[in-house]
């Protein structure tokens, strides 16, 4: 029951509704923001809301060590179901944590090959098989482009979508679509991007490309407290 | 003692299984002129190192027992306790934690911040230990301190800044650069006795500088004197810098790092300087005790040598010589003839020998005053005892003692067995408060319950070896628990009358569940339907069902009790008679809440090459473990999995073959989960066949 109203909650539902995901196999989305705002909190309420629906995440980190990210989960969770009865999000929370595997590398021991090798690995033992996978902290310098059309085929091989943190910097020049400079090159690659803008005291979520225009649906924010996204403040 | 407080340094050296510690203590204790020859953990002659006073430690080439020793640098006396670091043994180190007023770290530089190296800087948090880091082992190929200096960052969130860099590493490792005297330190002579200073090479010129401006970046946040200089661009002194650092190490928001090869006798000089300039002494260390006159408030002990006496026993020995109890002295002196309280039985005691432990070596003293370690003869205690003098009434605050999860039955062979094994017994259980013993009343079994298996195999070859006691084992068991789900209701008459004396007595309520404690029991009779005072024999009567589940015979917890209705009757009615209806009642009311098993799961960490991460996955996941993530580090890769222990018997085995014996795992108590039905249906059947056999 309680799965079911946190999944009708979810205010990120224009990216994807109750059985559908925005993203097709192969597909790619990005969370842009500048460092601090809240890129992994976002990624991490996506992955939240694809494990109530019984899905597989794979969750790659390319900073942060597996405890770090275990705790992210842990309190966005928390937030999340802070209204409710304690025994029943805790059996909640152990129904999801085998829907969940964390992966963490150095960001220069990274690279398409060596995770195509994890993940097939994974599949082969019946360990674990994904259907939504996460990169954060993937850099998007000139070389991305190779890996980043790598991990589309491995995407594809693998029938997953995959979401990536993008970091911005505050001087970056801004291309066509108010897309950063980094990523404007790649862009053609996703089919959809988002981006965390601070104004003021406040964090807008807005899609710089695909999903639903930010007219078609209500205003979303980013609730600087507990870092969930609310469609009200 | 002859130095002043300031002085003294109490240190403890913790880190990884296999990183060194042991080899470093000995040196430590070779070059500050206690021993005079080295022996090596697994050396050729079959000394074995100094501070393995135990023959099995000598042959397993690891440390069970923290020795505690002292010695001698520079006008300053440091005090030793080597730690084990198996985590099976983790007691033991939180327990020398306690006493501990600094800390070296001592890491890998090829293996880095490993698995229980987490788990040692926790526990150093936990009791707020400063700590310097030491990154051993440079000699060794694939050695990069740099990266273990960013896994100190990464993974353990220290602060962390070198003052040293290598001068050549592996093969080639031939000294270090000081980075705060900006000179090069060399170690000549068979044994690097010999420190020699010179200028840095002029490659290594460039790379000191950036070092050192990093150095002084990190220090100048703890020294306004510092940054003034920084700022000024006045010249910055070494005492500047030290100071500074010192400032950080002490609120452990600074970590410096050292470096060298404690095997290859490299660096270790300079880590014994930075002991004694960066470390805190006793005095600058806040100590707490609990007042038990008055309610078990916090007061800090003043470390004032004229206040009454506080003591706390840390650990006991079996030594050659009879019972060893060392012992911190925290407040006042304890001297030769004084006579000292035991505060948690109020015992008192006069004081023989007062001695000065070297290893397995002593020499007698006269007193231990206030901020040192010493040891005390033929005293009955347990350890974790605190001392007072007479007239005060303060215990340290307790430890944190963590419940066994595995028991094993234990048999003598022969009766001269029996009489030594519960010596031995006896021993272990003052010794180790995680290593627990008790008479099974049923099957009339000795049983022994510990922290793993590991734990407890110590143990059985601790009594062979050490009291001659030969034993045999059972299997070891884990320690299930039984709890309920949901709320069960009760009402249960005991009626029996039989001629003579009946019995009667009527008890309604209902069971609920409740965390984090064992019985909450709560009384809403009104009107005096049970009388007032065959009330404590209700609830005793539910305390006894605790011990043993109606459902599988495994200790309850987590049950709240209420009783609301009942009956009596005016001379059937008895204490026993409401005992017995009590348990009749818990039992009815038990099935009726849904009970179900629960078994610990164990947070397992495997730190592997990554050829065989796979395979290591493939291990825990056959052993219903979750996998809860995998790390990636360069040549090594660390898989993160909870998994239940049942499952984990003879794991090190499979794990040591299928991964040619190169990965290793450490394991702690993350939880008790409720067992999957089919393992309950399972467990069920295996404890109806055993009772049959019986």
């Amino acid at each position: 029951m309680l799965k079911k109203e946190l999944i009708l909650q979810n205010p990120l539902r224009f990216i994807g509704d109750e059985t559908e995901d925005i993203l097709p196999e192969g597909g790619f989305g990005a969370v842009l923001a500048r460092a601090g705002v809240g890129k992994t909190a976002l990624l991490v309420q996506l992955a939240l809301h694809t494990l109530l629906k019984g899905k597989y995440v794979l969750h790659i980190s390319l900073d942060d060590p597996v405890n770090k990210i275990s705790l992210w989960y842990k309190e966005v969770f928390r937030h999340l179901t802070k209204s409710y009865d304690a025994k029943n999000t805790n059996k909640l929370w152990e129904d999801l944590l085998p829907h969940r595997f964390i992966m963490t590398f150095k960001v220069e021991g990274f690279s398409v090959p060596k995770l195509e090798e994890r993940l097939t690995d994974l599949k082969e033992q019946n360990i674990f098989s994904p259907q939504m996978v996460l990169i954060d902290g993937f850099h998007f310098n000139e070389t991305a482009r190779t890996s980043l059309s790598d991990l589309k085929r491995l995407a594809k091989n693998h029938s997953v979508h995959v979401w990536f943190s993008v970091k911005t910097h505050r001087h970056e020049k801004h291309g066509p679509g108010d897309m950063p400079s980094s990523l404007s090159d790649v862009s053609d690659l996703f089919d959809i991007v988002i981006q965390l803008q601070p104004e003021g005291k406040k964090i807008h979520v807005m899609t710089l490309k695909g999903g639903p225009a930010d007219s078609d649906r209500p205003a979303l924010f980013l609730d600087p407290a507990t870092m969930l996204v609310k469609d009200t403040i | 003692m002859k130095n002043a407080i300031n002085k003294a340094r109490n240190i403890g050296i913790s880190a990884h299984i296999d990183s060194g510690k042991t080899t470093l203590t000995e040196r430590i204790l070779f070059f500050t002129k206690r021993i005079h020859a080295i022996h090596d953990v697994k050396g050729k002659d079959g000394v074995g190192a100094t501070m393995d006073s135990m023959d099995l430690e000598k042959e397993r080439g690891i440390t069970i027992a923290s020795a505690a020793t002292y010695c001698e640098w520079l006008g300053h006396e440091i005090n030793i306790i080597d730690t084990p670091g198996h985590v099976d043994f983790t007691i033991e180190v939180e327990r020398s934690l306690r006493v501990l007023d600094g800390a070296i770290l001592v890491l890998c530089a090829v293996g880095g911040v490993q698995s229980q190296s987490i788990t040692v800087d926790q526990q150093m948090k936990r009791y707020k230990v400063p700590c310097i880091a030491f990154i051993n082992k440079c000699d060794r190929i694939g050695a990069n301190p740099y990266r273990v200096i960013d896994q100190l960052r990464e993974k353990l969130g220290h602060n962390a800044v070198t003052l040293q860099i290598p001068i050549g590493l592996e093969g080639d490792l031939e000294g270090v650069v000081d980075l705060v005297s900006m000179k090069a330190v060399y170690f000549d002579g068979a044994n690097g006795e010999d420190v020699r200073i010179e200028n840095i090479p002029q490659n290594l010129l460039q790379e000191a500088l950036q070092r050192r401006e990093d150095l002084i970046d990190a220090a100048s946040m703890f020294s306004d004197q510092l940054t003034e200089a920084v700022l000024e661009e006045q010249e910055v002194s070494q005492d500047m810098i030290i100071s500074a650092v010192r400032m950080g190490t002490l609120t452990r928001q600074l970590t410096p790092v050292f470096m060298g090869s404690a095997y290859k006798n490299k660096g270790v000089q300079p880590l014994l300087d930075a002991v004694t300039k960066l470390l805190p002494c006793p005095y600058d260390v806040k100590n707490e005790a609990l007042d038990m006159d008055n309610d078990e408030t916090l007061i800090t002990l003043s470390g004032e040598l004229d206040k009454p006496l506080v003591a706390l026993a840390f650990k006991l020995e079996e030594g050659q010589y009879g019972q060893l109890t060392y012992i911190r002295v925290y407040q006042g002196s304890l001297s030769k003839g004084d006579t000292i309280v035991n505060a948690r039985n109020g015992k008192k005691i006069k004081v023989g020998r007062v001695v000065r432990m070297h290893a397995d070596q002593m020499e007698d003293i006269e007193t231990i005053p206030a901020g040192y370690i010493g040891a005390l003869f033929g005293i009955d205690c347990a350890s974790g005892d605190t001392f007072v003098g007479p007239g005060i009434n303060l215990t340290m605050t307790s430890m944190f003692v963590p419940d066994p999860v595995i028991s094993l039955a234990i048999a003598p062979k022969d009766n001269a067995s029996q009489i030594n094994m519960s010596k031995a017994l006896n021993r272990f259980s003052k010794e180790d408060p995680t290593f627990r013993t008790y008479v099974d009343d049923e099957t009339k079994e000795t049983i022994i319950e510990g922290m793993g298996e590991l734990h407890l195999e110590v143990y059985v070859e601790r009594m062979h070896r050490e009291y001659t006691a030969e034993v045999t084992t059972g299997r070891p068991r884990v320690a299930y628990r039984e709890t309920i789900t949901r709320k069960g209701e009760f009402d249960y008459t005991l009626k029996k009358q039989t001629g003579g004396a009946g019995q009667y007595g009527r008890v309604a309520g209902y069971l609920e569940p409740v965390t984090e404690t064992e019985l909450v029991f709560e009384n809403k009779i009104v009107g005096g339907k049970i009388p007032t005072q065959f009330i404590a024999s209700c609830e005793k009567g539910f305390r006894q069902c605790m011990k043993k589940g109606p459902k599988m015979e495994f200790p309850v917890t987590g049950i709240k009790v209420v009783i609301n209705d009942g009956a009596s009757h005016s001379v059937d009615s008895s204490d026993m008679a409401f005992m017995a209806a009590a348990r009749g009642a818990f039992r009815e009311g038990y099935f009726r809440a849904g009970p179900v098993i629960h078994e610990p799961i164990m947070k397992v960490a495997v730190e592997t090459p990554s050829e065989f991460q796979g395979a290591v996955m493939g291990l825990l996941n056959q052993r219903r473990g979750i996998i809860v993530g995998s790390q990636d580090e360069g040549p090594l890769c660390v898989v993160e999995a909870r998994v239940p222990l049942a499952e984990m018997f003879g794991f090190s085995t499979v794990l040591r073959s299928s991964t040619q014996g190169k990965a290793q795992f450490t394991m702690e108590l993350g939880s008790y989960k409720q067992v999957p039905e089919s393992i309950a249906q399972e467990l069920a059947k295996k404890a109806e066949t055993e009772k049959k056999g019986k």
